[in-house]
């Protein structure tokens, strides 16, 4: 308990200086800022950011990075209230009612509520983190090869039980990216795999460029498709009184408090929970409300537990990458690769050696859910004029946005042009009704799974039995094995069903 | 009979329709090889020639010809033979059952076309990962070899698609959905535009250029205005990345610098 406060108080000492302030405050505006825009995500937001982080020193740009991906997410939130657009999926059912209180006049309590509850997440997401990371990171020193494969067998399996639609289809989008990862050197042999001998390709697809590809390109052209001008009913009226009534608070206090739970625990799977948090939140709450029907009709509820579980859930998703070194999700994935060109390998390792770069970040995290609280509802204003920029104008700068994006991060033309490339594969994907989350996931953590599962091969010569007979091995895969099979049980696949539902009806 | 006659245009336009998708599918079963032989043919113009195009192609269709009994003669032959050329294998692995797919579409009506056709582009992906993966090792004694990760995805992956073609064959589902061209097409062409041209014209003509082809995409863009943000956003762009944030980008085309 002491090393805890220590060890938050080491953090609070790198996150608190001048600087690292100011980077979190940049970070912050300039998430919400791309954030907004609709039809630019959190994956999009993050690796379209990520070049301005390049010249910062290694924690100054990791708190910027963290900074942009919740500002991203909130940004997320606004529009989803103010109309009707989601900025990505973790804020689609804030959609259903937010939209509608914005409908009633009442935009000013939606967003504050929206970001109370997401603040009181982040508090108490961050607290998990400090207390979880110290115990997880001992675990993680148990564990081998054999134990890291089976996690990741575990994550993957997460993935395709949390995937909207049908399982096959998340099976074979997690595998595509399991061989999109192989493309280029072997890492073990140096073996020049899938390359086709273009040299361009012998250090294997970046992963920024795939995720600019399907999750940005693909989704600006995707909004084309229904005309520049997508119907935006933008909520015209002016936006006044941003305090929620006493009643409002009184409404949404459990809502915060029960979707804060749900979104700490599913966050800290492997598997992108962001996503399915909000969604099982909405939900639980439509289930135990007195009268379900006000849902969809502008009920705060509504809002409160959804915007309060996407974030604890955002936040929770950082305990596997800072312990274990497993990106959970595409924006860790993200969070890897600017750590990797800082020359920092996640894992158990950076917890012990560089302190002060986890802590920092993770009380950054606090003092940037804080800054988002006072500075952003104030100037909902400009966000909202933001929204009232036609989309003619907004895509073709999105799109120099993202290509000069692509071409610093290694100075190679072919990234853009692999980008693109990966934006019509990202577009096929969507007409075929193809997720491309899963797909991400499989390119994150294909690397790491074979050469574990390699390492584990060659320790036990050859005996694919280690991953069954070592206990915590054993029990990762029971537990998928155990997951796989009551995802394919009919009461479950009806139940995923009607999570995922709500957004459609 | 009058119920035939009415008939009779809808199956007409039925098989229409599984023609030209059983021609997709043959299109796509033989992908590959037109695009070497195209990038063959376009190569020299970059200076890169990679060899005559008119001869590619006769070693493709000689391999796909003569693929299976090489394949037969290599398995099943008592003599031992060299391993087999590339284009064959591409044949076998690749071609064949992406050939026997196209035949299988002009047969049927599938069910959900949606998850038919993205079954069969499954499958064909994990084709060419198998054929791209054929040369590399596979296991060498317990030590996992280069090759064996991705082969094995690669089947995992040709079983998946197989099943979501199932899927698509038997089961009702959702139609094809339209796509546009106007966005993919100007939307790609202003990444291709901007990714050949900012190393020899550098960051301010290409970002401007692509802007403006970007704006393209949709029939709604007023240029007037368009033109005047493309502006503001170079000059932003160009005071950004440069300057503000340090990073090593071209502004001006090379043959203007000293």
């Amino acid at each position: 308990m002491v090393e805890l406060f220590s060890n938050l108080a080491l953090g609070f000492q790198v996150a608190l200086s001048p600087i690292n302030l100011l980077l979190c405050l940049i970070g912050a505006l300039v998430g919400t800022l791309v954030g907004v825009l609709p039809g630019v995500g959190t994956v999009a937001t993050v690796a379209m950011l990520l070049p301005i982080t390049f010249g910062l020193p290694p924690v100054g740009a990791l708190i910027m990075l963290a900074g942009i991906y919740y500002g991203a997410q909130y940004g997320g939130s606004t529009t989803s209230i103010l109309i009707n657009i989601p900025g990505e999926a973790t804020s689609v059912v804030t959609t259903l009612d937010g939209f509608q209180m914005a409908k009633q006049g009442r935009a000013g309590p939606a967003l504050a509520i929206a970001a109370i509850g997401s603040f009181f997440a982040g508090c108490v997401a961050t607290v998990l983190i400090a207390m979880l990371g110290a115990p997880l990171t001992q675990l993680a020193q148990k564990f081998g090869p054999a134990e890291y494969f089976s996690l990741m067998v575990l994550g993957l399996i997460f993935a395709v039980v949390l995937a909207k639609g049908s399982l096959l289809k998340a099976i074979a989008m997690i595998v595509m990216g399991l061989l999109l990862s192989m493309v280029g050197s072997d890492v073990i042999t140096g073996a020049s795999r899938m390359a086709f001998d273009i040299p361009e390709l012998a250090d294997g697809l970046g992963f920024a460029t795939v995720a600019m590809g399907v999750f940005g390109f693909a989704e600006i052209i995707r909004n084309l498709d229904a005309g520049a001008d997508i119907d935006r009913e933008l909520v015209q009226q002016k936006i006044t009184g941003l305090m929620p009534t006493k009643q409002d608070l009184i409404e949404s206090a459990p809502a915060i408090l029960r979707g804060t739970m749900l979104g700490s625990i599913l966050g800290i799977l492997p598997g992108g929970g962001a996503v399915i948090a909000s969604f099982a939140a909405y939900t639980f709450e439509k289930k135990i409300a007195r009268d379900p029907s006000r849902f969809g009709r502008g009920a705060i509820e509504g809002v409160a537990a959804p915007e309060s579980a996407n974030n604890a859930a955002a936040q929770t998703s950082f305990i596997p990458l800072l312990t274990l070194g497993i990106p959970p999700n595409a924006v860790m994935a993200l969070m890897v690769g600017a750590m990797t060109l800082h020359g920092i390998v996640p894992g158990p390792q950076v917890m012990q050696k560089q302190p002060e770069l986890v802590w920092g970040m993770i009380a950054s995290m606090w003092i940037g859910n804080l800054m988002l609280l006072v500075i952003n509802l104030p100037l909902v204003g400009i966000w909202v004029r933001l929204l009232r920029v036609p989309y003619r104008l907004m895509f073709p700068a999105i799109v120099i946005f993202c290509a000069i994006g692509i071409y610093s991060i290694n100075n190679s033309p072919l990234d853009v042009v692999l980008a693109g490339a990966f934006g019509l594969l990202g577009y096929w994907l969507i007409k075929h009704d193809f997720e491309p989350a899963p797909l991400l996931l499989g390119m994150v953590l294909g690397p790491l799974m074979e050469e574990n599962l390699r390492r584990a091969l060659l320790i036990s010569r050859g005996d694919a039995s280690v991953f069954f007979t070592r206990p915590l091995s054993a029990g990762l895969m029971a537990a998928a094995a155990l997951l796989l099979v009551l995802a394919v049980l009919p009461s479950l696949r009806k139940k995923r069903r009607e999570v995922f539902g709500e957004s459609e009806n | 009979m009058a119920d035939t006659v009415g008939r009779l245009p809808e199956q007409t336009r039925r098989a229409a329709r599984n023609g030209s998708g059983a021609l997709a599918v043959l299109l796509l079963a033989l992908a590959p090889q037109l695009v070497h032989v195209l990038w063959a043919a376009v190569s020299p113009l970059y200076r890169v020639p990679i060899g005559n195009p008119a001869q590619i192609a006769v070693d493709y269709a000689t391999a796909l010809g003569t693929a299976l009994p090489a394949w037969l003669g290599a398995t099943f032959g008592t003599v031992p033979s060299p391993p087999l050329p590339s284009a064959v294998l591409l044949a076998l692995i690749y071609c064949y059952p992406l050939i026997a797919l196209a035949l299988l579409t002009l047969m049927v009506r599938p069910r959900g076309p949606q998850d038919y056709y993205g079954g069969i582009v499954l499958i064909a992906i994990a084709g060419l990962a198998l054929w791209a993966s054929s040369d590399l090792e596979g296991m060498q004694g317990f030590s996992v070899g280069a090759g064996t990760v991705p082969r094995l995805c690669g089947v995992l992956l040709m079983g998946l698609g197989a099943g979501i073609v199932a899927v698509g064959l038997f089961s009702e589902g959702p139609a094809l959905a339209r796509y546009a061209w106007r966005g993919p097409l100007f939307v790609s062409l202003a990444i291709l535009g901007f990714a050949l041209a900012i190393r020899p014209l550098g960051l301010v003509i290409s970002a401007f250029a692509s802007f403006m082809v970007a704006a393209l995409g949709t029939p709604e863009t007023r240029w007037r205005e368009t033109t005047v943000v493309g502006i503001a956003l170079t000059a932003g762009c160009s005071l950004l990345f440069p300057y503000a944030l340090g990073l090593p980008l071209p502004l001006l085309p090379r043959f203007l610098l000293p």
